[in-house]
């Protein structure tokens, strides 16, 4: 993966870039200045790590082609479990708030180890995991709020800043930072997307399809279980509700961030971008007083626009590479058909078709 | 006794020996425990009027939901919208009601169509683009959480439409008991809703076990590709599944709002576990190519019996999310280890077709 300057000019990255920008500025002359102040500032990064953790945990879903439901109900659980470990059994604050991690990456990991041995889709695995920890969720707190109050170490940490930006924001950009490394630098991130891209062909290059899938969730898992850890952070208690409208924020980031959603692909740098966004429409939201459902219909459209147009962007891409191919080779792609047998000769006609029948596998 | 009649009774044993292995005979068995227990151990169970009926009533809602997911699988697709689309559909009955005064039946037509357009919409979108149906349903979903709210925050002062035209009380809360001939009148426990929900029922069950048409639609969903060189236009059957999908969902959205009496934004917001779980558990593959109405309807009725027992026993609706999921789960793991053991049994490929073809029941 390359990034040079010419990549992301012509990305979507640069797009993202310049929609932050121009909508900061707007958001910051309508407010009259106040948007940009610094406690509307920290207001706007500390609510922003959330988004980004959450989208990075759907995109390594989305990158070996799968999705994960049960987001919200997975960093919901893990906040709330931390809250009960430490408000009703004495953990140490530290102890139970980072043992968010390990229940995160506990249930992803169960995601995927149902998912491989049922092989039921994950989608289905991942909707039942979601009501069941919802209803764990509700089972450990009902209807009272665990005050952060029991934790005061970890919401003085939400409450810090390193430069100006607070630190939790400086984690979302860090766990940011080890996830590109992880998929540009790690021979695991690489299998997921190998995995992710040609199920097929990842099997023939020795890759464990099974692995991949239980590894994609586990990680999405822990990283659901940072953003709980954020949540407890950040909010001055926990209660059922966490996670409840992590749903959407989790799909918009990595989707308008410009993941391929046939698997194969991650964008770390649009993903961050896009829970960005979301996050200044929410913040004129506030400014302008709006209905909170205006949020969610933007959002939605934006999410269901950037699908079909991501998906157009792609046939286009496609053939372009096909067409530059074959000029270059022109020769070459028959023989190797032929060589391969009737076999290699069907999957060249279904590829044909895949534009459609990938959608309903 | 005459030589025709032996192999006729033979295959009609058959049929009911089949039955047997069914999920639809399992979930018929355990439906009937449930019941037992229930009554046995709370007689107040079998009150007609006060428990019966409203669990008649949700039941009828809910298969409709059921349907309205049911439907979908078929072409290999799935509809996550279907609580949306229910909403989007019954925000616009609501409105022909209130603002624009129309008549019960024609008010029901504009949001059947709605629901209709929003899935047509949804189908297009899959099929013309080729992304994955859950990413476009689930977009679809976004959009309209946002919208349906907004759009009732303008159009209406208190965020819901009240207008009742004439008769939705009727096939909302009134009973059996409410329709006499002379001076026999029904039994209050059963809700006129279930009319045209049994309707419904039996003209999906037509569609899939009986016409060309439904046929055409299990071919697409267990193999596109092949579908596709017998000549069915595949991507005019997704729209039009889709559409179904969404008419049938505004229909339960028009079912909910009568038995609750308005139209709000919060039609629907339950409906997609619900929708999942009626047809997983009546035995409709989430792969294609095989759909069960009565299937769905018994799936849906044990749901709904849990969720009553649960409340009679005093357990909160938490543990009710819990079993969902787990039951979720062990009748899908279930329903692989069968096909599993269904493929070792017999390897000849030919098997495929046929028990598509045998397993088509309304």
């Amino acid at each position: 993966m390359k990034r040079s300057l010419r990549g992301f000019v012509k990305s979507q990255n640069l797009t993202l870039a310049i929609i932050i920008l121009v909508g900061a500025v707007l958001l910051g002359v309508q407010s009259g200045g106040g948007f940009l102040s610094p406690i509307s500032r920290t207001t706007f990064f500390t609510f922003l790590a959330v988004p980004i953790l959450i989208g990075l945990a759907q995109m390594i879903t989305l990158a070996v082609g799968q999705l994960n439901l049960a987001v919200g109900s997975i960093g919901g659980f893990a906040a709330c479990f931390a809250g009960v470990a430490i408000s009703s059994f004495g953990a140490p604050p530290w102890v139970g708030a980072l043992s968010t991690l390990v229940v995160g990456a506990l249930v992803g990991l169960l995601n995927g180890w149902l998912i491989v041995v049922t092989r039921i889709n994950g989608f289905i695995v991942t909707l039942a995991t979601m009501t069941i920890f919802a209803g764990l969720q509700y089972a450990l707190v009902s209807t009272r709020t665990i005050s952060s109050t029991q934790w005061p170490e970890i919401y003085a940490l939400g409450k810090s800043a390193v430069l100006g930006i607070p630190t939790i924001f400086w984690i979302a950009l860090i766990v940011a930072g080890l996830v590109a490394f992880y998929f540009t630098h790690m021979i695991g991130g690489r299998r997921l997307l190998a995995s992710g891209d040609n199920d097929h062909a990842a099997l023939l290059a020795g890759i464990s399809n099974d692995r991949s899938v239980v590894v994609a969730h586990t990680l999405s898992g822990l990283l659901c279980g940072v953003a709980a850890f954020v949540t407890l952070a950040s909010l001055s208690g926990v209660n059922q509700s966490i996670g409840g409208d992590w749903l959407l924020p989790s799909f918009a980031a990595p989707i308008i961030g410009g993941v391929s959603l046939t698997g194969g692909s991650v964008a770390i740098l649009g993903t961050v971008f896009a829970a960005t966004i979301v996050r200044l429409v929410d913040s004129a939201r506030a400014i302008f007083q709006l209905d909170p459902a205006w949020v969610n219909f933007v959002v939605g459209a934006v999410v269901l626009g950037s699908v079909a147009l991501g998906r157009a962007r792609q046939v286009r891409d496609a053939r372009r590479a096909g067409a530059a191919r074959a000029k270059a080779t022109p020769a070459a792609a028959t023989p190797a058909a032929v060589a391969l047998g009737p076999e290699a000769s069907t999957g060249a006609t279904l590829t044909v078709e895949s534009a459609t029948t990938r959608g309903t596998k | 006794m005459s030589a025709a009649a032996e192999p006729a009774r033979e295959a009609g044993g058959r049929a009911f020996v089949r039955f047997l292995a069914t999920s639809r005979f399992f979930l018929l068995v355990i439906i009937v425990i449930l019941v037992t227990v229930f009554g046995a151990a709370k007689p107040a169970f079998f009150n007609g009027p006060f428990v019966i009926a409203p669990l008649l009533t949700s039941i009828s809602i809910y298969t409709v939901v059921g349907l309205s997911q049911m439907v979908v699988p078929p072409v290999g697709h799935m509809n996550l919208a279907v609580g949306q689309m229910a909403s989007f559909g019954a925000i616009f009955m609501g409105m022909s009601y209130q603002l624009w005064h129309a008549p019960l039946i024609l008010g029901l037509l504009i949001g059947l169509v709605a629901g209709a357009a929003i899935g047509t919409l949804t189908g297009w979108l899959i099929a013309r683009t080729g992304v994955n149906s859950f990413i476009v349903t689930l977009a679809m979903s976004f959009a309209l959480i946002g919208l349906v709210p907004t759009m009732y925050s303008w159009l209406s002062t208190s965020a819901a439409f009240t207008v009742k035209p004439a008769g939705l009380d009727v096939i909302g809360q009134a009973s059996f008991a409410n329709l006499c001939i002379g001076s026999t009148c029904g039994t209050n426990a059963v809700p006129l809703i279930v009319l045209p929900v049994i309707v419904t029922m039996l003209l999906i069950g037509y569609l899939y076990s009986r016409t060309r048409f439904g046929r055409e639609l299990l071919v697409t969903g267990s193999n596109i590709h092949a579908a596709e060189l017998s000549g069915i236009p595949t991507g005019r059957r997704i729209i039009f599944v889709h559409a179904l999908s969404g008419a049938l969902a505004a229909l339960a959205g028009f079912l909910l709002a009568a038995s609750i009496g308005s139209f709000t934004p919060t039609i629907g917001g339950e409906f997609m576990l619900q929708s999942f779980v009626g047809p997983i558990l009546g035995g409709t593959l989430l792969a294609g190519g095989y759909v069960s109405v009565t299937g769905t309807l018994l799936g849906i009725t044990l749901m709904l019996l849990i969720r009553k027992g649960l409340e009679l026993f005093g357990l909160g609706i938490e543990t009710l999310n819990v079993l969902l999921g787990l039951i979720l789960l062990i009748a899908l793991s279930a329903d692989r280890i069968r096909n599993i053991r269904r493929r070792r049994k017999v390897v000849a490929p030919v098997v495929s077709e046929d028990a598509v073809a045998e397993e088509v029941s309304a």
